[in-house]
């Protein structure tokens, strides 16, 4: 079957989540609730949801939703905590895995991020959201920081003196970070899986994706990748997993407003609230 | 207590503003189109995430600081009078961390100097704030940072359910809402319905919000709008699609002016938009 950028993604994310796994669903970010919701579905049963938008847990999938999201995430829960308990008791746990995914608007060779400003911090270009909760979690992951990266390019993926500002800690000068957390263990692109270097602590090409070669993904980062010798394929979403997520976990698409831009983005964005609108039920349905 | 007096009598110049709620769930617009009515200025604002509220208030200038640790308008885009306001210098951003922010309020009601915090070493936070300081935790020589209190002047929390009395229940998501209320030193609650106490205590939750620690209580339905309510309603997708693209001098006499909370939602689209967004 053929599949879209958004597909691909959300398939590699999906595929990266264990069963044991409690998946931290973040603020606006429906490919990666997709991707958690297909890998509830598929190959991973027992991984529970955490929702920041409710600050809790939830065991059961539901197809997901731009406008109704509370339905899942509140009515449906098991315990409501306030965000002090999520962010400093539960999250960074001993004994929990833990899955989160991080989009920065800039990386480095050694997965420091920045989601601050594009320009000095004193002056900026473009002022951006900000740091959020990334670097009170990520730091301290047992199985390591997850990334992924909508759009592979030079803007993004930047040498570590144009980091604009590091509010996400990766390998500071290939050190591991300091809050005793794995550190960043892969970045999902739109061109290829990367991945770190054991020893270095710096950013390797794993897989690249059909029909994109090495030379392109090397032409479209900031630095120098490291390139093993043998760079295999990224497997293809199956049949299975497309089936899946285009019919039960995010029939609307919403998942794609992370990926369009400009006038396509702003009709999708439309499509989605309209028909989300018309639904008589609003609290998804069970999957 | 009416909202006018509310805002009045417990929101001065200059003071820090903690709001409750996230980017644009539960966030107290009601009050905050109030402090734009009075005019306020040099307001400061603490808020775990912010979105319409501090685009609001950077739009009509009445804020000059931000201690947040995220604002944008979710998958409607970067926050759009905020971005201009910092960007041109207007408006200073606090750089904070959902624990920098979640610890700063603990501080205060445990009389604490400062909390330690390890996840933001390294990061380029420190650099931008003389008041974190790196230091060697004196028990096991690790790094760690050291965090300062942050005390609201107020808060403001929009809840679904309160009493008279001034407990508030938070049937949803309460985020930082509940600490901000304990170390304000005045806190204004708007809420969708004012029930008996004794229905408060059979809610999910109960009061999260002390009636000891707060100063007024006012009833103003839909008065989160255009952000979400849980349980009664969701945000309103095509009001906040419009708010990124009209211009903020239309924005402020068409949907601002309207003291009258009727009149608003009259202007947002009346009974129709009402039900699009109801669950």
């Amino acid at each position: 079957m053929d599949y879209s950028i958004d597909e691909l993604i959300t398939v590699l994310m999906a595929r990266e989540v264990t069963n044991t796994d409690v998946m931290i669903v973040g603020v606006a970010t429906p490919c990666v609730w997709s991707a958690f919701t297909l890998a509830k579905v598929t190959h991973a049963p027992n991984a529970i949801f955490h929702y920041i938008m409710g600050n809790t847990f939830v065991y059961e999938a539901r197809r997901v939703s731009l406008l109704w999201l509370e339905n899942t995430a509140i009515s449906r829960c098991h315990r409501i905590h306030n965000s002090g308990e999520c962010t400093l008791e539960l999250l960074p746990h001993d004994t929990l895995t833990t899955i989160e995914f991080f989009r920065p608007a800039q990386i480095d060779q050694y997965g420091n991020t920045n989601n601050t400003c594009i320009g000095s911090w004193d002056n900026p270009k473009v002022r951006l959201p900000g740091a959020a909760g990334i670097p009170d979690f990520s730091g301290f992951y047992s199985r390591g920081q997850s990334l992924y990266v909508t759009r592979h390019d030079r803007r993004t993926f930047v040498p570590s003196e144009k980091l604009f500002f590091r509010s996400g800690v990766g390998y500071v000068n290939g050190q591991m970070p300091v809050a005793g957390g794995a550190g960043p263990k892969f970045i999902i692109t739109d061109l290829a899986y990367l991945d770190f270097d054991e020893k270095t602590k710096k950013m390797r090409i794993k897989t690249r994706h059909p029909g994109v070669s090495i030379e392109e993904i090397q032409e479209k980062t900031g630095f120098e990748l490291i390139v093993p010798n043998k760079v295999p394929e990224t497997k293809p979403p199956t049949d299975h997993e497309l089936k899946m997520l285009r019919e039960k976990v995010d029939p609307l698409a919403i998942r794609r407003l992370e990926v369009l831009t400009g006038k396509e983005r702003d009709e999708h964005l439309q499509y989605v609230i309209e028909n989300e609108i018309k639904m008589e039920k609003r609290v998804m349905e069970r999957i | 207590m009416s909202l006018k007096e509310a805002v009045s009598q417990y929101v001065e110049d200059g003071d820090l503003v903690g709001i409750g709620g996230l980017s644009f769930w539960r966030k107290p617009i009601s009050a905050i189109r109030e402090i734009i009515r009075q005019g306020k200025k040099n307001l400061g604002i603490v808020t775990f995430v912010g979105g319409l509220d501090v685009d609001l208030l950077a739009g009509a200038n009445c804020i000059n600081r931000v201690r947040a640790s995220f604002v944008g308008m979710e998958l409607f885009g970067l926050a759009p009078r905020y971005r201009e306001a910092v960007e041109s210098g207007k408006l200073k951003v606090i750089e904070e961390t959902e624990a920098s922010i979640a610890l700063g309020l603990k501080a205060v009601y445990l009389r604490l100097p400062f909390m330690p915090l390890k996840g933001i070493i390294d990061t380029d936070i420190l650099k931008v704030r003389d008041d974190i300081k790196e230091f060697v935790d004196p028990l096991k020589n690790e790094r760690l940072v050291a965090v300062p209190p942050i005390k609201p002047d107020v808060a403001i929390i929009h809840v679904p359910y309160a009493d008279e009395k001034g407990n508030g229940n938070i049937a949803g998501a309460v985020w930082i809402d509940d600490d901000l209320s304990k170390v304000a030193k005045k806190v204004i609650i708007t809420c969708e319905k004012i029930v008996e106490t004794e229905d408060i205590i059979r809610l999910p939750g109960k009061g999260q919000i002390p009636m000891q620690k707060v100063d007024a209580v006012v009833r103003v339905p839909f008065g989160a709008h255009p952000t979400s309510c849980y349980p009664f309603y969701t945000f309103d997708p095509i009001h906040i699609k419009n708010y990124m693209k009209i211009n903020y001098d239309e924005y402020f006499n068409t949907f601002i002016k309207p003291e009258n909370i009727g009149d608003y939602l009259e202007k947002v689209g009346g009974i129709k938009s009402i039900l699009n967004i109801i669950t």
